[in-house]
Order: structure tokens, then C-alpha cells, then sequence
């Protein structure tokens, strides 16, 4: 992983580190290292430890689940409406899933030893604001947990690739996704006959057009139509965790 | 160090606080009688309370529109349900419901909010359930894409069986349906397997677990892994 400084990156493109404080944003910058994140970059094993806390800005990460036969699926993403490492501050010993570069792009990274200090911080009295958002996002993480749990039970392949190309746009700036059916195969835990079925379906309703390795989406709103109502639960409670902090900021 | 309380079933959660925090949070805490199939609270209302089961078990439901509920995790004497409130949140995702009738301690929302404001201990034990409750959420999830409804209806029965320290209770078809997130038929029929492999016995709602070992062996492994969790996590 390189470290790179650059005009093009900033903190503010991730959305829980723009609406830091400022005494924390004073604190935290000099040791939010920027690190550009490669397609595949395993960032933490299942049941391994994180050295450090990641806050996406145009990476995807995903958290998978790794079965006992080798075959996994995604438990939910973090882009850049979040971070990785919950688990880390909130105290737990290790996370079951294995952490993956899910779209290349880059990140900020900060020591776990610097999170816990920041966390803990405020002590017993719970009113740092960065403290409050770090939890909320924990609630909106847990969200997406649990409608994973209920989509891979109930709902059809088409719509859960729906789903998972919506809560993917919501993280990129534009309407291209670079990935292939057979990573997206994976994400899902499905075959990929499957999910070359399902976006067979999607192009010929002229929702997405998809070349080997790149989908466009051309009818977001199609494409929310299609979608089980997973995508506005996980949707709705990341909008939620924000609209609170913008409130208070006055945005 | 933690000491032994005098009431018959603890919560271990709150065992895990130190004396003097627990006298503190004891005013406001209530004894309350939590019967099968009742609601604490479900998704998109105000959580009102905070509930710590003592013997009482509690099943947090996924809702889906046009399907069964889906049963995401399973509570009992070794946690607390309300956990959006701690993390700054007044409601839920998910439905909670009372799958074994019993004792829990209550405390109303807005008590408990000042008292965890307050106390670096016991947000300690409330982050680190928190953490137990995402690997809950996780091993749900993964089990529901790949494993079959006997080994998940087995892995249930003996997540049951752990908290509520028994091998016989009552669950009933329509209960263990929204559990499973299959209808009826789908029930019987896994209930059937397990039984014809005399794991359990299974009678107008009454289960007794016959063969625990066997049982275990039936279940997905998910059920291995979130028992090994909590153990670690307890340690």
C-alpha cells in the first residue's frame, strides 16, 4: 500500500471525517495517513486484528463472510458514508468477516491505538461529537447487517443485485461501476450464471449496460423500482446518521 | 471483582459491573414477568425501555414485506435489548419479541440514557455486547445464504437451549416459522427430519432435545461459532 499526499484527496470526502469538530479534526489530521487501496487488498483476515481504522473517500470495502468450504458472501459495505474498524473501538476482539477492496480507490487510515484514544477521550461522560457519530454509524452498519440476513433469505437474485448496484452508486461519483459479474458473484454468494441472468434481465430493460469488467447504470430510478425494499431500509439510516450531525451543524 | 447477586437468575451483563455501579443502576431497574409472542418493540416506533432478560428470551426479527420475519438474533441473560439507544438512536431495524417466557430487569429509555452517559463501565459491557450482537447479525446473514433450514432450525433449538439452561421449552410452528423465515410446511417438515433422527421430540409445541451431541452435530456451524464468542468474550 502506498502513502500519498495529494491536491486531489481530502478528509471532507469522507462523510463522517467532514463533519468532525474541530478540535478533533486539529487532533486526528496529522495522523490521517491517505493510502490508496488496490482491487482485491485483503485488509484484514476473518478473526484477525486491525492495526488501523479505515475511512474510505473512494474505495469500497467489503466485509465478507468466509465459510467453512471456501465460499463466502457479503455481510455489508463501507464506502465512503463510513468507516472499518467498528469493532475495533466498540471493543470486540476480532471481526468474523474478511475485509476486501471491493473498488479501487483510496482511503484514510489512522493508528488503532490514536482511534481508542480519540474514542475514549471524553471518558465517562459521553458528549464528544465524534464519539456520538462513530456509535450511530455502528447502528446504520448493524442496519445493513441484519437486512442482509433477510435479503439472502426472501428476495430474488434480480433484486438483490438491484440492491447491491444502488448501495454501491450511492458511494462512487458517477454512474460507472468498474467490476465484473463474477466479483459481484462473489459479493452475493450466488452462482454466476446467476447474476448473468439477473443483469441480462436489467440490460434489456434498458436499466444498466454492461462491457466485460464495467456497468453502467442509465435508469437509477428503474433500478429502484426493481429493488427489494432492503436498498431504502440501508439507505434511510445512513441518511439518517448524517441528516442528525447536518442538523446540529446547522447544514 | 463482580459479586454473586442473591436473585436466582442474573443477567450477566450486569454481573459483570462492578458492585457499587450496579446498586446505582438497581433503582431503576424493574423486575418484569416478559411473556411468549409479546412485542417490545418494533421497527420505526420509539424504543420505551431497556430490557436485561434474566430467564426470559427475547428474538430480535428482521421484517420483510410479503414474507415471513426472519429471526437475526437471538437474546437472553447474557445481554440487553435496546442497543440503539446506546449507540444514539431511538429505534430499531428489527422487531424484538419474546420467544421464552420469563423474568427480565427493565429500565425506561430516558433512565437509561443518563445512567450509560454517565457510567465508562457499564458503555464498556454495552459496546462489548454490541460487538456480540454484530456477530450474531453476521453469522445470520451468511447462514441464511448458504445453509439448509434443518441445520438452521437445529442451530436455533440449541442457541435456545444455551440461554434459557434447559432442553425442554415451548416454541411453536408459527413462531419457529418467523425464526426460520419459512412458512409452516417448511417447519414441519425440518422438525420431522430432526425428530426421525431422534434429536428431538417435538409435541403440540413442547420441544425436548433428546440428543444435544447429535443436535450440535445437525446444526450449522454457525452455531459453533457464535457459542465460541461469547465464551471469549467472556473471558
Amino acid at each position: 500500500m502506498l502513502a500519498i499526499m495529494s491536491a486531489r484527496h481530502s478528509l471532507g470526502q469522507n462523510h463522517l471525517l467532514a463533519v468532525l469538530p474541530e478540535q478533533v479534526l486539529e487532533r486526528l489530521s496529522p495522523h490521517l495517513e491517505l493510502v490508496s487501496m488496490p482491487l482485491g487488498e485483503v485488509l484484514c483476515e476473518s478473526s484477525g486484528q486491525l492495526h488501523y481504522v479505515y475511512f474510505p473517500t473512494t474505495a469500497i470495502l467489503s466485509l465478507h463472510y468466509v465459510m467453512e468450504d471456501g465460499a463466502s458472501a457479503e455481510i455489508a459495505g463501507v464506502g465512503n458514508e463510513g468507516v472499518l474498524g467498528v469493532s475495533l473501538f466498540m471493543g470486540g476482539n476480532t471481526t468474523p468477516c474478511q475485509t476486501t477492496v471491493q473498488t479501487a480507490g483510496y482511503g484514510y487510515r489512522l493508528k488503532a491505538r490514536l482511534m481508542m484514544e480519540e474514542f475514549n477521550r471524553t471518558g465517562g461522560r459521553r458528549s464528544g461529537a465524534f464519539n456520538n457519530l462513530l456509535l450511530r454509524y455502528t447502528q446504520a452498519l448493524m442496519a445493513q447487517m441484519s437486512q442482509t440476513a433477510v435479503c439472502n433469505r426472501h428476495h430474488s437474485v434480480e433484486q438483490q443485485l438491484c440492491r447491491w448496484l444502488l448501495l454501491t452508486l450511492d458511494r462512487l461519483p458517477s454512474n460507472e461501476l468498474t467490476i465484473t459479474q463474477e466479483l459481484i458473484a462473489g459479493m452475493l454468494g450466488v452462482r454466476r450464471e446467476g447474476i448473468m441472468e439477473a443483469a441480462g434481465h436489467l440490460q434489456r430493460a434498458g436499466l444498466i449496460s454492461y462491457r466485460r469488467g464495467h456497468i453502467t447504470v442509465l435508469d437509477r430510478l428503474g433500478l429502484e423500482k426493481r429493488a427489494c425494499e432492503c436498498y431504502r431500509v440501508v439507505r434511510n439510516e445512513f441518511h439518517r446518521l448524517l441528516s442528525d450531525v447536518q442538523s446540529r451543524k446547522g447544514i | 471483582m463482580p459479586v454473586a447477586y442473591q436473585e436466582p437468575a442474573a443477567n450477566s451483563l450486569l454481573v459483570a459491573l462492578p458492585r457499587k455501579d450496579y446498586q446505582l443502576l438497581h433503582d431503576c431497574l424493574e423486575p418484569v414477568m416478559l411473556t411468549f409472542g409479546e412485542v417490545l418493540y418494533r421497527p420505526g416506533e420509539p424504543i420505551r425501555h431497556v430490557y436485561f432478560p434474566t430467564d426470559s428470551l427475547v428474538s430480535l426479527l428482521a421484517l420483510a414485506e410479503g414474507h415471513q420475519a426472519l429471526g437475526v438474533s437471538l437474546v437472553g441473560h447474557e445481554g440487553m435489548l435496546g442497543i440503539p439507544l446506546a449507540l444514539g438512536v431511538s429505534d430499531s431495524p428489527v422487531c424484538a419479541m419474546v420467544q421464552g417466557s420469563g423474568m427480565a430487569l427493565r429500565m425506561s429509555s430516558a433512565h437509561f440514557q443518563n445512567e450509560f452517559q454517565q457510567n465508562a463501565l457499564l458503555q464498556r459491557e454495552v459496546h462489548r455486547y454490541t460487538c456480540e450482537l454484530m456477530a450474531q447479525l453476521t453469522q445470520s446473514a451468511a447462514c441464511n445464504r448458504f445453509h439448509r433450514v434443518e441445520a438452521r432450525l437445529a442451530r436455533w433449538l440449541l442457541m435456545t437451549r444455551d440461554r434459557v439452561r434447559s432442553n425442554q421449552f415451548h416454541l411453536t410452528q408459527d413462531f419457529l416459522g418467523n425464526m426460520l423465515g419459512v412458512r409452516r410446511v417448511g417447519v414441519t417438515r425440518a422438525a420431522v427430519d430432526l425428530r426421525q433422527r431422534k434429536l428431538i421430540s417435538y409435541n403440540r409445541g413442547e420441544i425436548s432435545i433428546l440428543d444435544g451431541a447429535g443436535l450440535e452435530a445437525a446444526a450449522c456451524h454457525c452455531y459453533r461459532i457464535v457459542r465460541g464468542m461469547h465464551v471469549v468474550a467472556r473471558a
